[in-house]
């Protein structure tokens, strides 16, 4: 293996010929040999992420300039600034234990004190919060497979105190009240979310108090100053918005009013109260950080909405990589060291740039109509921080927004005549289902094919003849589309092994299927192709099974002459990704020559390419999202 | 992003592609807060993706009830150095399981931990806690 690599570094397409051609013997590897070549990968994949997606801390004043920064690059969640806004407790992953910490950081100095010690892989801590005095953090863990809160003092000093154990899974922690007698957390699924009270004082086993059901999902729970209002974030309306509702925390009875719906054009989900309680903040969908006047004197009242300021799109705040300190004067961000942005960029099969497709804007996915004349992409709405598909026509550049909605959608691809895109929805529910629509949005979108509550749904393809859907999750299924109804309509577990089966492709002769599996077991991935019978599709038919490379990232395409396939290759020493291209037969039997190098794109390319189309049918364009740097704050 | 990450990360690309969590909204068929410790006799395993099954003949009292266990995928337990063998070596004998109930009351359980013959511990978290 080590001369393997070496030599790629110096002749990439070349030494790909010789790997494919050299005998099976040589991939024999031991189970020893596997692990060591696995784990030699998964380092090597850290320390790409590591260089390309580590952050920084920044803390910003009212107006959004910096004030302070934490330069350590690392993977930082959840920061809270302490009550004097001299430290910062932060947690901390650690990619290589797959365990997460909680830190504090003096601002000041940068100097990081530990609060957590993960003793085994896996072990997580989450969510921590400063105690009113902040001489104590809370947090969650989870070790051994069961959550609890816990608490210790903020130096790092002293023993953990054990606060509660939760019989289930998924606590966040949000809020410790200003006269300390409460710890608020949150726990949501699919059935919706319930807000919790954990009283701290009086002695015995603590008991956490129901403070709000909803069947909708409601996150962030957070005390009013006086502990007489609970903020928080439901998706009630439709999309996630803020709202403020009386609580008794007493237990003497029920109280009347509210919820007051407090942000206008939706929230992220992180609600602040200023200690004084006269001021309430929050992220907009926009990354916009909102103040609101509110008084909780008597009756609730507050104001509309103000901007404070807009973090830029390149930085990609989300839920728990922004919060606010308690007088309302700083503003902690966790945001990437080297903030991006993609820009739609179409190639010919030199990598010659072609086309840039829009301006920069946070896009992925993006696939190639047959003829090569649109794309079809995700993008993220910078206003509505919406997820939607769109498509492009490469010669004017102009879009077509195909869905428009808060449901959750993937994985888009074009139908083999190029006249509609299939996507997967998934509704706030968790009911993931495919749909068609017209590829210029037009008329009503049409359910294809509804799958398990929650799954994973990867669409990869649409068969030449139109009578097949494949999509992947971890198991490659075909789902027949003639003559049932969505319900009716069962997929078919094609492909269902050990290892992972990523991707799938019809050929252009229906007669095969291409996919990427992890079946060698030494950290890459290997495209295979194998015979398709669209007359029996319950099962792979008899027949060769074709490794074409020992080493891909996905992009699988078949060229519509069925003489050529195309695919993406790792570089193995950097992010880079190569384009490659293989010659092939298909008659009488399947055969594929030496994969080619067409063209090298600097990475990382973002996105997930195991879905990706990225080549017209004629194979002399090519499509990707690729990193631009975001522009200047 | 390299085929490094990704092999090192499936659900993270999945993720990337959409929404996801497991397979299967674990929390729409199995109570969390519902757990059930039995002993029995491990009775198959069908080591596939995209999530392992195991059968348990378990003792319930005097009763005895075939369970059906779902556990991660394959590769989660390989990368935790845990490999077919270590559950087809203990087809036939005694073990020991932890696992939160499915909803619909059957002996269906999403599993926890599991004990095997001779004391080796095999823990589904955080995955499936």
């Amino acid at each position: 293996m080590k001369k393997y690599r070496t030599a790629m570094t110096a002749a990439v397409a070349t030494l790909t010929a010789v790997v494919l051609l050299a005998p099976a013997s040589l991939f024999g590897q031991s189970d020893a040999d596997k692990a060591k070549a696995r784990a030699e990968q998964r380092a090597r994949g850290i320390a790409l992420n590591r260089e390309n997606n580590s952050q920084v801390l920044r803390l910003y004043d009212r107006q959004g300039k910096a004030v302070a920064t934490i330069n350590e690059k690392d993977f930082y969640n959840q920061p809270t600034i302490s009550p004097d806004k001299t430290r910062l407790a932060v947690i901390r992953n650690n990619p290589e234990t797959e365990t997460q910490d909680a830190w504090v950081i003096d601002v000041a100095t940068g100097k990081s004190t530990r609060i957590t010690t993960a003793s085994q892989r896996r072990e997580l801590s989450r969510a921590p919060v400063w105690s009113p005095d902040g001489k104590q953090l809370a947090y969650v863990s989870l070790r051994g497979g069961t959550e609890a809160l816990y608490r210790r003092a903020s130096n790092g000093e002293g023993p953990e105190e054990l606060l509660y154990k939760h019989p289930g899974f998924g606590m966040n922690l949000m809020g410790w009240s200003l006269d300390g007698r409460y710890l608020s957390y949150f726990t949501t699924d699919l059935s919706g979310g319930i807000l919790y009270l954990l009283p701290l004082d009086g002695s015995g086993e603590r008991k956490p108090v129901e403070a709000f059901r909803s069947t909708s999902t409601v996150q962030g729970a957070r005390l009013s100053p006086d502990s007489r209002f609970l903020s928080y974030m439901s998706n009630q309306s439709g999309r996630p918005e803020m709202y403020v509702r009386p609580i008794d925390t007493s237990g003497t009875g029920a109280v009347s009013g509210g919820p007051w719906q407090i942000s206008t054009d939706g929230g992220l989900g992180m609600g602040f109260w200023r200690q004084d309680g006269k001021q309430f903040y929050y992220l907009a969908a926009d990354r916009g950080f909102m103040a609101v006047d509110v008084s909780t004197s008597d009756a609730f009242e507050f104001s509309k909405p103000k901007l404070l300021f807009r973090l830029p799109e390149g930085l990609g705040v989300s839920v728990g990589t922004a919060s606010v300190s308690r007088d309302g004067e700083r503003f902690v961000v966790a945001e990437p060291a080297q903030p991006r942005l993609q820009q739609i960029t179409v190639f010919d099969r030199q990598g010659k740039m072609l086309r840039k497709l829009g301006e920069p804007g946070n896009y992925g996915q993006a696939n190639l109509s047959p003829d090569g004349a649109r794309v079809v992409a995700m993008r993220n709405d910078p206003k509505t921080n919406q997820l939607d598909i769109w498509t492009y026509d490469v010669a004017t550049g102009k879009g077509y927004p195909i869905t428009n909605d808060a449901e959750g959608q993937n994985a888009p691809i074009w139908s083999p005549d190029g006249k509609q895109v299939a996507y997967v929805s998934t509704t706030q529910r968790g009911m993931p289902s495919i749909y068609r629509k017209a590829w210029d949005g037009t008329g009503n979108a049409e359910q294809l094919f509804t799958y398990t509550p929650g799954a994973g749904m990867v669409l990869t393809d649409w068969s030449p003849d139109g009578k097949f859907l494949a999509f992947w999750t971890q198991v490659l299924v075909v789902v027949p589309l003639q003559g049932q109804s969505a319900a009716e309509r069962k997929g078919i577990e094609w492909l269902r092994e050990e290892y992972n089966v990523l991707h799938g492709r019809f050929s252009p002769d229906m007669r095969y299927i291409a996919y990427i599996t992890d079946q060698e077991e030494n950290g890459k991935l290997q495209l295979y192709v194998r015979p398709f019978d669209a007359a029996k599709p319950e099962n792979p038919p008899p027949g060769d099974i074709v490794q074409v490379s020992a080493d891909a990232m996905g992009m699988i395409g078949w060229k519509g002459d069925g003489k050529e396939m195309y695919f993406l290759q790792p570089d193995p020493k950097t992010a880079d990704v190569y384009v490659m291209a293989v010659d092939i037969t298909t008659t009488p039997t399947f055969k594929a020559g030496a994969p080619r190098l067409l063209f090298k794109l600097q990475g990382p390319v973002p996105g997930n390419p195991l879905q990706w189309k990225s080549a017209s049918s004629d194979g002399q364009r090519f499509v990707f999202a690729v990193n631009v740097p975001a522009p200047a704050r | 992003m390299s085929s490094r990450v990704i092999a090192s990360g499936i659900v993270a690309l999945l993720l990337m592609a959409g929404s996801v969590r497991a397979h299967h909204n674990m929390s729409a068929y199995f109570d969390f807060n519902n757990r059930v410790t039995l002993s029995g006799t491990l009775g198959k395993v069908d080591w596939r993706n995209p999530h392992i099954e195991l059968i348990v003949d378990a003792k319930d009292g005097e009763a005895v009830q075939t369970w059906r266990l779902e556990g991660p995928s394959p590769a989660f337990f390989r990368d935790r150095d845990i490999s077919r063998m270590d559950f087809e070596g203990a087809l036939g004998k005694p073990v020991t399981f932890e696992a939160s109930r499915a909803r619909d009351g059957s002996a269906w359980g999403l599993l926890r931990t599991m004990t095997l013959a001779g004391g080796k511990i095999v823990s589904a978290c955080p995955q499936n806690c």
